[in-house]
């Protein structure tokens, strides 16, 4: 077994190679256990922080940079995910988690303003005008969506110049995300996904992944030694593919068990036999190539990339056991790092580039880092009326505590018992659970915000536990999908301790939840408005009849026929009346 | 000295049966709070609980959306243990606060104003359960029974009531006008029985000193007073909790019904199926039809103010935001101090039926919405119209009853014979 750099660094190491530089891109290709395949594309474009104000746009884009100046952000960060990051098979989240969102829309800022209230109407301004920008409902993050984190998020980028920063944090379970998100971020990229590594790009393989999370970071970067500014833009896409999924031909697509005689069969198996088969595994590594599993061939490097030696555009982090052949008709460069655990490729400006791996047994592996934590969290109960959440974070490492915040933020109608909340560690009796932050929901107008300093000793399992009731609805106020539930969004787990080495954080996110409500029928308005009514009246008529008329004996009441008859009669007396005094 | 050993044998075996209720079951209570038959977003202990939490932590318990009950409960259940771990002390304030109405029912029953005031004294007056008996009614009635295990802070509120209808009729006026000033303070509603329990309290006094006292100054001292107090609890109120956001989270909710979770009365489903352009008239509609009854009953049976407070209870019990069964318990324990009228009631079956049709299905039809699934919300609401019907036939037969009764005392001679109203 060959020891190998986690994955973050061997990432970091690449980039910084080019940091300097006004336009980047990179590709790292990772084989994952299960036949995967990780792919984290990372772009990145600056721009000087003279040239924005005077809105001399190069490699930042307008649309965004000028959304950025009219609402005064100074620092954000936009999140599209889709799928969960398996850390039991894949281990380490690639960039740490801190290029991840949460199941759906995730987006936070640093907003300049005077007042809280500003502050706010400018983060209205951000999510309407970024929601027309990506084609997502992110103008849907209102007060109810909104929180200010307090410990769970700190600026990546220098802010010595702007004191009055307010973070808001916004998310969107619910949205699906899909073709029409990935289009608008191709088209802020200087290539616009024609050259480069961004025409692997493609929205049939990348919504398709098991894992995909795309993220648009902009902060300013100072330089320390002269003081100059400027502004640093990174966009990347993180997905894991299924190698088998994606080599299926697009017009193909539906997987169709092969003839069995064309099956290499187990014949360990005691059932073998000429019409039973197991099919044999092989222990191999499958073989691909960046075409079969992307579905488009890699045009060539983008010819806005600054030109020097040392530009990697596409690096592969597999064994150095392992055989992969290039296939291009131009001028490329190989490049070895890391005890040649990773490869890295110059791309040929005009020409297609192609890494071909084939099917292959392996002898040696890469090890693959732990997290430094695992979290799940799932919804307890059953019923419509109440329920609990439960989270159990448990900490692999043997030697080290792991200290951590941990982030909730539940719409108004899940309504969380605070004082049933339990932070329990099975190898302590001790309350892990150092400091807490809680803003109660106010109904229609604000979410829960909960946030919580926890630590966790070495080899230990932390569960947490809360109690909550679930909210009945006015019946305009459910999605036309009402049974289906409503999602809540992903708690956030950012640690502390180890500390991360660069200010970009470690963090990790578990799985969003469905929570049903429980549902009116929404076919009879009218119906309960006139039963209800109905012996609202009968109550009110029996009383008020009671109330206002005077009881006599029933002797007493002038004799008149009842019914039809009766009126008449009365009426033809009166008129008989009147006219005999006329 | 027989009474006061029957009457020691009631309330101990009472407070013994809930003592052993809570002791024996230790889940029931909570899951009695839960029910939304007992507990009501304005009444329920969880809630509480998660309220003096907030406030033990230094967090404004009004500035969320869970606790809607008043400011002065907490720092009164915060001298408790901690009713999770140490349930007991919690438990017994509920239990004394069950004993202490039952012994201000039996005060009223004593005082027997109920078939004779002081401008009417009723032909049937002789036909009168004892004082006992009708506190053993409101001690072993299963609806109080649940209230209390449930630990719903309708249990104080309903204190507070029977305890200024008994100072009513005794013609004690500080203890009347503190006790109606913290009914109202807790549940907003029992500020409308102050009109009729006044004129219980001026009969009583009248009757007391012989002399009745000028009703004009007697009327504008009282009402001074109870503001005065009012003012006091809520200005107490602000200044605990260092603002005024109280006022919006407790009376505010009851008024505007900003959560509708589902209860006995008719108000969450009509609210929650009702068109949002409709819905603060109809909120307007339906506080004007709760509050409308009280001055007809008012003046129509002025002779006979307890019973039009204890007929205000019962549409209370049907007709307010946030009705719970203790709404309900009251009620039902009230109408025996008119034992005179049960003779000329009319619909008596019918509507113990219904009531009790509504108390066995509203539970089975819950579950079946909420956690078989094989139902759906109409299921409970039309529990809830039949609930609601039951009562509101209680109500208008001993109205009718009352009106016969009075008849009777001024048309002798219509006694017994058949009667029209037009």
């Amino acid at each position: 077994m060959l020891s190998s750099l986690s994955l973050f660094l061997l990432s970091a190491f690449v980039a910084l190679a080019s940091a300097a530089s006004d336009y980047h891109e990179q590709l790292l290709l990772r084989p994952l256990p299960q036949d995967t395949l990780l792919a984290s594309f990372n772009f990145r474009s600056n721009e000087s922080q003279t040239s924005f104000e005077q809105q001399n746009f190069r490699y930042v884009p307008r649309s965004l940079g000028q959304i950025l100046q009219h609402a005064h952000t100074q620092e954000l960060h936009l999140r599209f995910s889709v799928g969960r990051w398996d850390a039991e098979n894949w281990g380490q989240r690639p960039w740490q988690g801190s290029r991840e969102g949460g199941t759906g829309v995730e987006l936070w800022a640093w907003i300049e303003a005077e007042s809280e209230e500003q502050a706010f109407a400018r983060w209205l301004t951000l999510t309407n005008a970024l929601s027309g920008l990506f084609c997502a409902s992110i103008n849907f993050i209102d007060a109810t969506k909104t929180i200010r984190p307090v410990m769970a998020f700190s600026p990546e980028g220098d802010h010595r110049n702007a004191p009055n920063l307010h973070l808001l944090h916004g998310t969107l379970p619910h949205e699906v995300v899909c073709t029409e998100n990935l289009t608008p971020f191709l088209k802020l990229l200087p290539c616009k996904g024609k050259a480069g590594i961004s025409s692997l790009l493609d929205g049939h393989k990348l919504f398709d992944a098991s894992f995909q999370t795309m993220a648009i970071d902009v902060r300013p970067v100072c330089n320390l030694d002269d003081g100059n500014c400027s502004l640093e833009m990174e966009q990347s896409v993180d997905m894991v593919l299924d190698i088998a999924r994606s080599k299926r031909p697009r017009d193909n697509p539906i997987p169709r068990p092969l003839p069995v005689d064309q099956i290499e069969c187990d014949s360990s198996k005691g059932y073998n036999a000429h019409d039973t088969c197991f099919p044999l595994n092989k222990g191999t590594e499958p073989g691909w190539t960046l075409e079969e599993v992307f579905g488009k061939p890699l045009r060539g490097s983008c010819p806005l990339i600054e030109d020097s030696d040392d530009t990697n555009s596409v690096c592969i982090n597999t064994p150095p056991e392992r055989t992969v052949d290039i296939k291009s008709d131009g001028e490329f460069r190989e490049t070895k790092f890391a005890s040649d655990t990773l490869r890295c490729y110059k791309l040929p400006v005009g020409a297609d580039f192609d890494l071909v791996l084939p099917e292959q047994k392996m002898t040696t592996g890469l090890n693959r880092p732990d997290p430094q934590l695992f979290a799940a969290r799932s919804i307890n109960g059953h019923g419509q009326e109440r329920g609990s959440t439960q989270a159990i974070i448990k900490n692999p490492s043997t030697t080290e505590p792991v200290e951590f915040v941990y982030l909730e933020s539940l719409p108004w109608f899940m309504k969380p018992y605070l004082h049933t909340l339990r932070a329990h560690v099975d190898s302590s009796s001790e309350s892990p659970i150092k400091e807490t932050y809680y803003r109660p929901a106010l109904d229609r107008h604000r979410g829960t915000h909960l946030e919580l300093r926890m630590v966790i000793p070495p080899s230990s399992t932390l569960t947490l536990t809360y109690e909550f009731e679930k909210a009945i609805l006015r019946y305009t106020e459910y999605p036309p999908d009402a049974n289906r539930g409503f999602d809540v969004a992903p708690a956030v787990i950012r640690v502390l301790s180890p500390q991360a080495a660069d200010k970009q954080g470690i963090y990790i996110r578990t799985t969003s939840l469905l929570l049903p409500l429980p549902t009116p029928d929404f076919s009879m308005p009218y119906n309960v408005i006139i039963l209800t009514s109905t012996v609202m009246a009968l109550g009110f008529g029996n009383i008020f009849n009671l109330l206002v008329r005077r009881f006599v004996g029933a002797d007493e009441v002038p004799t008149t026929a009842g019914g039809l008859k009766g009126i008449l009669q009365a009426k033809v007396a009166g008129i008989k009346a009147k006219l005999g005094r006329a | 000295m027989a009474v006061d050993k029957q009457k020691a044998l009631l309330f101990g075996g009472a407070a013994a049966l809930r003592l052993l209720l809570f002791t024996v079951f230790p889940g029931l209570p909570s899951l009695l709070a839960g029910r939304v038959e007992v507990s009501t977003p304005v009444t329920s202990f969880k809630r509480l609980q998660e309220g003096l939490f907030l406030y033990t932590h230094n967090v404004s318990p009004y500035d969320g959306g869970l606790y809607h009950q008043a400011p002065l409960l907490l720092p009164l259940f915060s001298l408790l243990p901690n009713p999770s771990h140490h349930p007991f002390a919690t438990n017994l304030v509920f239990v004394v606060v069950d004993l202490l109405s039952a012994y201000a029912l039996a005060q009223v029953a004593q005082s027997g104003t109920a078939a004779v005031s002081r401008l009417f004294s009723s032909s049937r007056r002789d036909l009168r359960w004892s004082s006992a008996a009708i506190a053993a009614g409101f001690l072993y009635n299963p609806f109080t029974v649940l209230t209390c295990l449930a630990r719903s802070t309708s249990a104080l509120t309903n204190l507070f009531i029977l305890t200024a209808m008994a100072k009513a009729s005794q013609g004690a006026s500080i203890t009347f006008t503190l006790a109606l000033s913290f009914a109202a303070y807790l549940g907003m509603h029992p500020i409308l029985l102050f009109p009729p329990l006044l004129i219980l309290l001026y009969d009583a006094r009248a009757a007391k000193s012989k002399t009745a006292p000028s009703a004009w100054s007697f009327t504008i001292t009282h009402t001074l007073g109870l503001t005065a107090v009012s003012g006091g609890l809520l200005v107490a109120s602000a200044l605990l909790t260092g603002s005024w956001d109280f006022l919006a989270a407790t009376y505010g909710v009851r008024l505007l019904l900003s959560d509708l979770t589902p209860n006995v009365g008719l108000w969450w489903y009509f609210f929650i199926e009702m068109f949002d352009s409709f819905r603060e008239f109809f909120l307007g509609v339906f506080w004007l039809h709760a509050a409308s009854y009280m001055p007809g009953l008012t003046i129509r049976l002025h002779k006979q103010p307890l019973f039009v407070a204890c007929t205000l209870t019962g549409i209370f019990a049907v007709f307010i935001p946030y009705p719970s069964i203790a709404d309900a318990a009251l009620y039902l324990s009230l109408v025996p101090l008119f034992r005179h009228l049960f003779p000329l009631m009319r619909y008596t079956f019918l509507a113990s039926a219904a009531v009790l049709y509504a108390s066995f299905l509203g539970p089975a039809f819950y579950h079946l919405w909420i956690y078989a699934g094989s139902g759906n919300a109409n299921f409970f609401y039309a529990i809830t119209l039949v609930w609601s019907l039951g009562l509101s036939v209680i109500v208008g037969d001993s109205l009718f009853a009352a009106l016969r009764d009075e008849l009777d005392v001024e048309r002798p001679e219509l006694k017994g014979k058949e009667v029209r109203r037009i």
